[in-house]
């Protein structure tokens, strides 16, 4: 399955599930990543990471490796 | 009379996510202009108002940080749950005021729905509704208050629109708690595992469905109601999309702004453009202050003649306060210019960029915000430290805050710097200042990572390194509140430093006048202002501030210094623009000057070691105070906050000996090796 963190710019996907056992997962859902959502890589900074997501009409900028716990299809 | 009469006045309280427009409508509601705050969790310490004063309401108003849920995931996030819940001073609100960004309703409802589950007292305040009408939709009030079973409000809290409609709905509320049942029983959020969350945000998606309508392209959003809902049954994922779109004019402005490589180079000429014009734009204005003193200082003395008390108002106030003051415009402007990047959105941008370098030295992204209020003064700097959830990440931030060159320091570094600089060429001066910030930055960076490798040391415990932050959209910044903002900071300042200044500069004109105010000195062949001169030399050399100074005088003579500026750096940790009014006091910088700056600048150059006969001012000396000044920690205040946010004495003690013994040791090391190199 694919992680968020390796999608590519405007590349637009569907939440399929988040990884609990991440600890960041739950600031993640609180956040508003949950399944069922779209969303879509907007920005990477300097060096590409951390990277800003879309998701709900907001712009959520996260690590990369935070990014990793949102599986996506 | 029984107690009951006497009435307890209700608590209402001010919560909401982050970047909901909280901070605005707390700002509108206490009538007094506090900051808004565009950066997430900017608001660390509690604001609170009595609502009476402006509306007739009797009831106080609390402002909290910023929450995205009840699960506290920093220390300010914690403070604002725990005072929800039990306010340490006020105890638990009667009533919430829970603002909710219209455009962000399906995030911002978790909280909400939250709240409710607790069973709180509500009233939902929707505010950035022009953002939702930008995109095309809008919301039923009349549904949204049915499904979630309490009062909806709009209001704009920057123009003050619908804040009449939510007082009234506040006292109505509060009128019904008073009732017999009026009061229900809070409990704590029981289900806020990550199972519930995800059911939360399947209840608040149907909700969302339910409330949200299109507004037609006529603008005429209230008469197509009924067929946009229609159209939301055969058609309702079209809806969804195109609600949640972006802020198209961000998006762009990101472009260039959030470019993985451009990014980079924007922050460097934005950070660059701050520093600089904190410099330029101050220069004139700061002539301005100078003259002035200088008139007031040689005026009174003028007018008061020659005694004791006429040198203690000339010298001791107001010489020794105007030399401070004289950077009030510096201080103004980097304030101000930090209020502007801060409500334009910029700064959690910022925060991103930095966040990968940073972490590389065992800091966070959540570090650059206080870092850069540390420019302005460590300690609001050290309270903003409290949005980092890790909490090795937040000591080792707040470790290195005192190195951020503050606005304390700025008085000493112009003064040091304009004897570095021959007359003329002012530019130069704004050249070094520029250098000194870039080496106390670079220091501070190299002093974190060593820091960093011993860190399992200074902080024992393991938690999660976690960056995940909201990158609001772009706002023109209101300049009144950015105007409004940086002068109650500076107001703030001088309240807090301006007493200490002026107590300082009286003990210190103590110190330096007695006890041998009338000085037996031999007259012949001396004119009037050198008999004045050869008096103040000898009363200064007999004085208590001497014999203090000569206690400290081995500890000075290695870095080639002299009691008189070891009592001014003594003087400077109670606050560090104090070492300016000390060498002012010192070197009797008084009347027939044109400026205090070149009337000091001229007694320092004049000042010799006595014993040696050397010139105590050179390129040398002054090169290492002004190494010292970056690395000493000279500053009470700062070590008392440091002990507060750490939670013990370890972390500011380790502070004050490393930092001021590298300042010691580095002077010593500057001092000396210029000198072997030929530099005086």
């Amino acid at each position: 399955m694919k992680k968020a963190s390796e999608l590519k710019y405007g590349e637009k996907v569907k939440i399929s599930e988040i990884d609990f056992s991440h600890p960041s997962s739950q600031r993640i859902i609180e956040i508003g990543f949950t399944p069922g959502q779209e969303i879509e890589l907007i920005n990477r900074s300097l060096f590409n990471d951390p990277l800003a997501f879309s998701v709900r009409g907001s712009l959520i900028a996260m690590r990369k490796d935070e990014a990793d716990c949102i599986k996506v299809t | 009379m029984n107690l009951q009469t006497i009435e307890k006045v209700p608590l209402v309280t001010l919560v909401g996510p982050l970047n909901s427009g909280k901070t605005t409508l707390f700002n509108y509601l206490s009538g007094k202009s506090f900051k808004t705050v565009n950066y997430p969790g900017a608001t660390v310490e509690y604001s609170i108002s009595r609502l009476l004063n402006k509306f007739n309401i009797s009831a106080n108003i609390i402002d909290s940080p910023g929450i995205v849920s009840l699960s506290a995931n920093s220390p300010d996030e914690k403070i604002s749950i725990d005072a929800l819940f039990n306010h340490p001073l006020y105890g638990q609100p009667d009533l919430l005021v829970v603002t909710v960004d219209s455009s962000q309703l399906s995030r911002h409802l978790l909280l909400v729905k939250q709240l409710k589950s607790c069973g709180f007292k509500l009233i939902i305040a929707l505010t950035m509704n022009d953002l939702l009408i930008k995109k095309k939709f809008a919301i039923s009030l009349s549904k949204l208050r049915i499904i979630l079973g309490c009062e909806v409000v709009q209001v704009d809290g920057r123009t003050g629109e619908g804040i009449n409609n939510l007082l009234n709905t506040i006292s109505d509320q509060l009128d019904k708690i008073k009732l017999p049942d009026g009061k229900s029983e809070i409990i704590q959020l029981i289900n806020n595992d990550r199972h519930s969350l995800l059911n939360f945000y399947k209840e608040i998606e149907k909700i969302e469905n339910d409330v949200i309508y299109e507004i037609h392209s006529n603008g005429n959003g209230f008469d197509l109601n009924a067929a946009n809902a229609q159209l939301n049954v055969l058609n309702p994922s079209y809806e969804i999309k195109t609600k949640y779109t972006l802020d198209s004019t961000s998006l762009k402005i990101d472009k260039f702004l959030l470019h993985p490589t451009l990014g980079g180079v924007f922050f460097f000429l934005i950070m660059a453009a701050t520093f600089t014009s904190i410099f330029w734009l101050a220069d004139p204005l700061m002539g301005m202050v100078d003259v002035f003193f200088a008139f007031l200082s040689s005026e009174t003395a003028a007018l008061l003649g020659s005694n004791w008390f006429s040198d203690f108002v000339s010298s001791g106030i107001i010489s020794g306060t105007g030399s401070v003051l004289v950077f009030l415009p510096q201080i103004l402007i980097l304030f101000l210019i930090l209020g502007l990047l801060e409500d334009s959105g910029y700064l959690a941008r910022g925060a991103m960029i930095v966040d990968k370098p940073l972490s590389k030295i065992g800091l966070n992204g959540r570090s650059f915000v206080p870092m850069l209020s540390g420019f302005a003064c460590a300690i609001p700097a050290m309270l903003a430290a409290r949005t980092i959830p890790n909490r090795r990440e937040r000591i080792l931030t707040i470790f290195i805050l005192p190195l951020m060159s503050c606005s304390a320091r700025l008085p000493v570094y112009a003064l040091l710097i304009a004897f570095l600089i021959p007359s003329g060429k002012s530019w130069l001066g704004g050249i070094i200042l520029a250098a000194i910030y870039i080496f106390s930055v670079t220091s501070s960076i190299i002093i974190a990572s060593i820091l960093n490798k011993f860190k399992h040391r200074i902080i024992k415990e393991e938690d999660n390194s976690s960056f995940i932050i909201e990158l609001p959209a772009y706002r023109k910044p209101k300049l009144s509140f950015v105007l409004t903002n940086s002068y109650m900071n500076a107001k703030v300042y001088l309240q807090k430093a301006g007493p200490v200044i002026l107590a300082f500069s009286i003990i210190l004109w103590f110190l330096t006048y007695f006890p041998n105010t009338n000085p037996e000195i031999d007259t012949t062949g001396l004119s009037e202002d050198e008999i004045v001169q050869v008096q103040e030399v000898e009363r200064l050399s007999t004085s208590y501030a001497s014999d203090l100074g000569k206690l400290i005088q081995p500890v000075m003579t290695p870095i080639g210094m002299d009691w008189r500026v070891g009592v001014s750096l003594i003087a400077a940790f109670a606050a560090r623009e104090v070492f300016v009014s000390s060498l002012a006091l010192i070197f009797k910088v008084t009347d027939n000057e044109e400026t205090f700056q070149a009337s000091m600048i001229q007694s320092m150059r004049q000042a010799e070691i006595k014993d040696t006969g050397q010139k105590l001012f050179t390129t040398a000396t002054i090169t290492g105070l002004i190494i010292f000044f970056v690395f000493a920690l000279q500053c009470l205040s700062t070590v008392a906050v440091s002990k507060k946010e750490t939670g013990g004495w370890r972390i500011p003690v380790m502070q004050v000996i490393i930092f001021t013994s590298v300042a010691y040791l580095l002077t010593f090391i500057t001092v000396n090796g210029l000198r072997a190199v030929g530099v005086n």
